[in-house]
């Protein structure tokens, strides 16, 4: 069959359906320089610490280099390409769903997603009762009952500047990498949350509901302190496709966690993957940290990274405090010619502090999928213990899974364990399935789900539904 | 990093017969950068050291075995043949070679020499080069049939760098065991390379026993090439050098051949020991089991990198590896990096690596019976080496060596 023709012309053509029509009202010329920085910093009227801030992130960018060594093979970046700020976009409203693209369609009813979310993903107006912003009121109100501050990055700069000041560039610093001190330099908005001392958020925060959250744009930056005794659960992205013309994404989250308090951040990402032949696609190249500062304080990181065509990030805990515990759950597929390196890092420094991995990999086309962790007992790290386990689930024979776990000890009273396997969907199961009367890729899919189980078991409730299906449809095809 | 160049400066003119390979060693050294930590393979590697390794000169003295080594010398083998390997002089010297032992002709060596090293891929390392510009004397031997136990011994002088080159080219359905013995003296350093070709159904049983002493360091890299349906098995035991690095490579060339490695480090003041392994299947069916067990006191270092290469055309590969690794004081360190890559899909990987001191109920366990701390605490580590060392090849149990690991 000649596939090159309607590739061509699919490639060709601009996408039929755009979420957005841009209207820039504003934006400054391509390129990074310290002017670029002082005119972002003052657009947005930001207090001088954070122009100091950015200014001094730019510095060391300048003096780095552009890390190679994961061997991602993506073509150079031109760093002075990139508008760097462009004010807040109007976008086009749809009368009803029948503007939107079908296919767009099909994908949000093969994810379970409800009418009201499909309307505000494309953009159609709703009414008044399911209107996101109101949604969002609502709950802002609420939060406010119990003092939580859950708002843009922007927003907080100015509200709560000794805050932000406090706490910004201490978990992920500005010379930490490459990517990080881009992002601290030009950092475009995010969110921002404080939980006070013993309050449990009394719901999930989603990036979704943050009122003004408009584009948070190639640089997202994201804050989040939880003080003594309390607890918030926050989660990132959705399962819908999204799509964005920009190709570069450098976000940095940095998450505080003080004594006793708990932090448990979940993701979902599904950008623009490209093609089939690998053609377009996000570059996800994303730094995470958090640092569990106090005594039996917790963070918990749990992802599902089905998007973008290079995903590299390594979702990381710093688990100072005594006894404080670190975790990361992962499932991490790939499908075409995408690309993930992803993992985690257990920096172990407080005594008695626990740390628990647990990721998934599928691989499937011609994509590659890497395990790259660190576990790490300082010398301080007395009776401290890890536990990792890492699978890889192949599917063809032209993916790879590759494993790269650091280990390094320094504390005699730590243990540290690790294991990790390699498996792929066995004929067996799949004819056991099928002769039961289970479809092919719905038997595939089963198996899939289960391998990914004790992931899924993580994710909160409806994150965890929408992620099985999700896997499912990315799966669609790619096996047989 | 001090430049290599004045290193080679020191060294003697090229000549004998590994003239034309020292001239391409030195050229190498003289092209490639000498490594430092931000080379993903030496990140951990502590560079002073390497550094020191530099400042020693080569050149020919005589040596005798005897010289204060860190093992004492047992008897030669009753059923074998002892073979001392030195910079100095031609190791066969005197020697009549048993049956199932001959040296390879001018034609077979020149068909051999370096080829094994291509297929690991260990042209292009620095130490390898350093031991191309440096070794002029080599042990090139072929073996057919059931071959007598070999123990070969590599000694090396002190205060300077000795060079070691061997060469073993295992016939169709040979078989070999062999014994190397590396021992350290004070301030020296010692580069040695060993490539194996393993034909059609050949067997070699390799044992390496290597013991440093007082600031003296060693460079060995082990390149072995499986041909389908032969049988390798690598015990390596490493201790007492201030700095060591062990680097066996395997590929098995067409896949279906079975490979077994072995490792014991087991540092103590503030050595560092690394071993760094690599094996790949080009071909299906392959087989691999690996355990690599590391002991760190005082302030030294255990570092083990272990790659297992799965690719496309290795189906029904099976590869398991195991770290396991004792960090029994405060200041020292344990680095430990299990990788796989694979891309064939049906295959059987697992890997695993485990890091701690020794378990509290089972000292508790033997302790309850009377058996002082100390005294459990050595039963529990004499434990944990004796699964590697009585895997060493038989005539490895002449040499005293658990004792001189557990004299820590």
């Amino acid at each position: 069959m000649d596939k090159q023709n309607p590739v061509q012309e699919i490639v060709s053509q601009p996408y039929k359906y755009g979420f957005v029509t841009e209207i820039e009202t504003e934006k400054i010329e391509k390129g990074l320089n310290e002017d670029v920085i002082r005119l972002i910093s003052k657009k947005k009227k930001e207090p001088e610490f954070l122009l100091n801030f950015r200014l001094k992130a730019f510095n060391q960018w300048l003096k780095m280099k552009e890390p190679n060594w994961a061997e991602l093979g993506y073509p150079q970046i031109n760093y002075q390409d990139i508008i760097y700020y462009a004010a807040p976009k109007a976008s086009e409203k749809k009368e009803s769903l029948n503007e939107v693209d079908p296919k767009l369609l099909e994908t949000f009813e093969k994810l379970g997603i409800p009418l009201s979310e499909q309307k505000r993903l494309t953009n159609v107006a709703v009414d008044a009762v399911f209107d996101s912003v109101s949604i969002a009121t609502t709950y802002k109100e609420k939060l406010a009952e119990h003092g939580v501050i859950f708002c843009s990055i922007s927003e907080a700069v100015n509200e709560y500047p000794e805050i932000i000041e406090k706490y910004i560039g201490t978990v992920v610093p500005i010379n930490d990498n490459f990517f990080a001190s881009l992002n601290s330099a030009v950092f475009s908005d995010g969110s921002f949350v404080y939980v006070p001392k013993g309050v449990n958020c009394p719901m999930d925060l989603s990036s979704y509901f943050r009122i003004n959250s408009g584009d948070t744009g190639q640089f997202e930056r994201t804050l989040i302190i939880a003080e003594e005794a309390s607890q918030v659960s926050y989660l990132e992205g959705c399962t819908a496709p999204m799509f964005d013309t920009n190709t570069l994404h450098a976000a940095v989250v940095e998450l505080v966690a003080l004594e006793e308090a708990s932090i448990k951040y979940s993701t979902v990402q599904n950008w623009y993957s490209g093609n089939e032949d690998g053609v377009g696609g996000i570059y996800n190249f994303v730094t995470k940290r958090g640092q569990c500062r106090g005594k039996k304080s917790k963070i918990s990181w749990s992802q599902v990274e089905t998007g973008s065509a290079i995903t590299w990030k390594y979702p990381s805990c710093v688990l100072q405090g005594e006894e404080s515990i670190g975790e990361f759950y992962s499932v991490a597929l790939t499908n075409n010619h995408q690309k993930a390196d992803t993992g985690t890092k257990m920096i172990h420094v407080g005594a008695k502090s626990r740390s628990t991995i647990v990721s998934k990999g599928i691989s499937a086309g011609q994509s590659a999928n890497s395990y790259r962790g660190l576990v790490q007992m300082g010398p301080k790290a007395y009776g401290a213990r890890n536990y990792s386990q890492c699978d890889s689930m192949l599917i063809g024979d032209k993916a790879s899974a590759n494993t790269y776990p650091y280990i390094r000890s320094q504390q005699p009273q730590s243990s540290i364990e690790h294991e990790a396997s390699t498996c792929r969907i066995s004929e067996e199961q799949l004819f056991y399935l099928q002769s039961r009367g289970i479809g092919f890729e719905e038997a595939i899919s089963m198996m899939v789900s289960g391998f990914c189980r004790d992931v899924f078991n993580q994710l909160p409730m409806e994150f965890a539904a929408e992620a099985d299906k999700l896997l499912a449809l990315k799966l669609e095809g790619s096996v047989g | 990093m001090t430049d290599s160049n004045q290193w080679l400066d020191s060294l003697p003119a090229p000549n004998g017969i590994l003239e034309s390979v020292q001239r391409r060693g030195r050229e190498a050294l003289t092209q490639t950068k000498a490594p430092n930590n931000s080379f993903e393979n030496w990140r951990l590697t502590d560079i002073r050291k390497l550094e020191n390794l530099l400042t020693l000169p080569v050149y020919k003295k005589e040596n005798s075995i005897e010289n204060d080594f860190p093992l004492k010398v047992v008897r030669p083998p009753s059923d074998g043949i002892r073979l001392i390997l030195n910079h100095n002089s031609d190791p066969l010297e005197r020697v009549n070679l048993p049956k199932g032992l001959s040296s390879l002709t001018k034609l077979e060596l020149e068909q051999n020499l370096g080829r094994t090293n291509a297929k690991c891929l260990f042209q292009e390392e620095w130490p390898v080069a350093l031991n191309y510009a440096s070794a002029s004397n080599l042990l090139a031997l072929k073996v057919t049939g059931k071959a007598p136990p070999i123990e070969l011994i590599l000694s090396s002088n002190p205060n300077q760098f000795n060079p070691t080159r061997v060469i073993f080219v295992l016939e169709e359905n040979a078989e070999l065991d062999l014994l190397e013995i590396a021992m350290g003296s004070e301030e020296s350093a010692h580069s040695h390379l060993i490539e194996i070709h393993l034909s059609q159904e050949s067997k070699v049983q390799h044992g390496m026993i290597a013991i440093g002493k007082k600031d003296s360091h060693l460079l060995c890299n082990i390149a072995i090439q499986q041909d389908i349906r032969s049988e390798y098995s690598l015990t390596c035991v490493q201790t007492g050098w201030s700095l060591a690095r062990l680097e066996p490579h395997v590929v098995q060339v067409n896949g279906n051949a079975k490979t077994n490695i072995k490792g014991l480090q087991l540092s103590k003041k503030d050595q560092q020991l690394t071993t760094n392994t690599q094996i790949r299947f080009d071909g299906p069916d392959g087989m691999i089991e690996q355990l690599q067990k590391s002991a760190a006191t005082d302030k030294s270092q255990c570092i083990f990198n272990g790659v297992i290469e799965v690719p496309r055309i290795a189906q029904r590969s099976n590869a398991s590896q195991l770290s396991r690794n004792l960090l029994l004081s405060k200041k020292a360190r344990i680095d430990t990096k299990p990788e796989l890559r694979i891309i064939a899909d049906d295959v059987r990987c697992a890997h695993g690596a485990t890091v701690s001191q020794l378990k509290e109920d089972e000292l508790f366990y033997l302790r309850s019976r009377g058996i002082s701390s100390a005294k459990a605490a050595d039963l529990l580590l004499k434990g944990f080496y004796q699964e590697i060392l009585s895997l060493l090849p038989v005539e490895a149990d002449r040499w005293d060596v658990l004792n001189t690991l557990l004299d820590s």
